[in-house]
C-alpha cells in the first residue's frame, strides 16, 4: 500500500507554500478570506491549483503534490477563522 | 543528576481548541490525565523540561528539513488561534545536548529562531508545573519523508539519556505525539486503535526496546509517524515498564498519556 505521508515533489512547492501560509501566516489567511482568487494568483498558483485549493479538494490537491497534513491544517485554520464561535477554548 | 521524570503526551489541537465534532467528555478525560501527569512532574521538581516533538511543518517548512534538531535560542514562541506562548529555553543544557550529541556522531541541526509548533505547546499548556521552568525543544522529523528510522531515534534517545544523566540539572523528558491518527488522509476517521493498544501493552510489559525494530512504513500504515518521538524517549528510558494513565480514542485519534519510572 502507498504511504499516507509522502515526499513532497518539487513541482508541488508553490501549492504547499500556499497551504503552509494559510495554516501559519495570519495576514496571508486574512487576505485569502477577503480575496481568495487574487491572493492565490499573486502567490503564483495557476487556475487548476487555485480551484483545487479553494474547494479544499483533497484528492486533487494530493495529485498536484500537496502534503496531506498541510491540506488538513489549512482547512482547520480556515474554519477556526471563519467560524470561531463553534470552538471551545481551554 | 539522573533524569527525574519521563512521560509521553498527546498534542492534538482539538484538546486545546475543541470543535463541535469533538466529544467533550473525552476531551475532559484527557485533561484529567494531563493533570495527573502534571502532578507527577511537579512532585519531582524539575529544573528544566526537555520535550521531544515532531514539527507540523511550522518551524521547519520545506526551506529546511532536519531529521533531528535542537533549539538553542534564549527563548521560543508560538501562536495558535488566540493563544500565544513564550518559553525561556535552558540554553546551557540545550548547548550541551547539541555539542555532545554531535560529538557522539548524531549530526544534529540547530536553530536559534523558529516558530514553536503546537506539538510542543499543547502538552506544555496542560502539564507545565507551576512555577514554570525553562524548556529545551528537541525536534524529530515525523511528517516530511524521509524521516529518521526508528532505530536511529532509539539510538539518539540512548545517547540523550547519557548526556542528561551527566548534567547537574534535574531534567524531565517528555515525548509529544500520537497515538494513531491520519490527518489529511482518507483514513482520518479510522485510526488503528488495535495497533495502539498492542503497543501500550508492549510498553507496559517493559519491552520498549522492541520499538527500535519497527520500520517507517509500519509507522505510517498505523497512523503513527509521530511515534518516533516516543521511540526516542524509549531509548532514554530503556525497558522501564510504562504506566498508562489513559488511552482515550476519539473518532480520529488515539490519545495516550503514559509515564515511565526513571529513578
Amino acid at each position: 500500500m502507498s504511504l499516507h505521508y509522502t515526499f513532497p515533489p518539487a513541482a508541488g512547492y508553490p501549492l504547499n507554500r500556499c497551504l503552509y501560509r494559510l495554516k501559519s501566516d495570519d495576514a496571508f489567511r486574512e487576505r485569502y478570506l477577503e480575496d481568495p482568487e487574487g491572493t492565490l494568483r499573486a502567490a503564483g498558483l495557476d487556475a487548476p491549483r487555485i480551484a483545487a485549493l479553494r474547494a479544499l479538494d483533497r484528492g486533487r490537491l494530493l495529485a498536484l503534490g500537496a502534503h496531506a497534513y498541510l491540506i488538513f491544517m489549512a482547512g482547520l485554520r480556515l474554519k477556526m477563522a471563519t467560524a470561531p464561535q463553534t470552538f471551545e477554548r481551554f | 543528576m539522573p533524569l527525574v521524570a519521563a512521560a509521553a503526551l498527546p498534542h492534538t489541537p482539538q484538546l486545546l481548541v475543541r470543535p463541535e465534532t469533538e466529544d467533550r467528555d473525552m476531551v475532559l478525560r484527557v485533561h484529567a490525565a494531563y493533570a495527573e501527569a502534571k502532578r507527577g512532574l511537579a512532585a519531582v521538581r524539575p529544573d528544566v523540561v526537555c520535550i521531544l516533538g515532531g514539527d507540523h511543518i511550522e518551524g521547519f517548512f520545506l526551506t529546511s528539513v532536519p531529521a533531528l534538531a535542537v533549539y538553542v535560542g534564549s527563548s521560543v514562541s508560538g501562536k495558535f488561534d488566540r493563544y500565544r506562548y513564550t518559553f525561556p529555553v535552558h540554553e546551557p543544557l540545550a548547548r550541551a545536548i547539541l555539542e555532545q550529541g554531535v560529538e557522539q556522531g548524531f549530526d544534529l541541526a540547530y536553530s536559534q529562531d523558529l516558530a514553536l509548533d503546537y506539538a510542543f505547546y499543547v502538552p506544555l499548556h496542560f502539564v507545565m508545573p507551576s512555577p514554570a521552568v525553562p524548556i529545551v525543544p528537541l525536534y524529530v522529523n515525523v511528517y516530511l519523508p524521509p524521516q529518521p528510522t526508528p532505530a536511529r531515534c532509539y539510538a539518539w534517545g540512548r545517547a540523550l539519556r547519557a548526556i542528561l544523566d551527566a548534567r547537574p540539572e534535574r531534567v524531565a523528558l517528555l515525548a509529544s505525539g500520537g497515538l494513531s491518527h491520519f490527518p489529511g488522509s482518507d483514513r482520518y476517521d479510522s485510526p488503528d486503535y488495535d495497533w495502539d493498544r498492542q503497543m501500550l501493552d508492549t510498553l507496559a510489559a517493559g519491552r520498549g526496546r522492541e520499538t527500535a525494530a519497527l520500520t517507517g512504513e509500519e509507522l505510517d500504515k498505523a497512523g503513527n509517524v509521530e511515534f518516533r518521538t516516543w521511540i526516542t524517549l524509549l531509548g532514554a528510558v530503556g525497558d522501564a515498564r510504562a504506566k498508562v494513565i489513559c488511552y482515550e480514542p476519539s473518532w480520529h485519534h488515539g490519545n495516550a498519556v503514559v509515564t515511565w519510572p526513571v529513578a
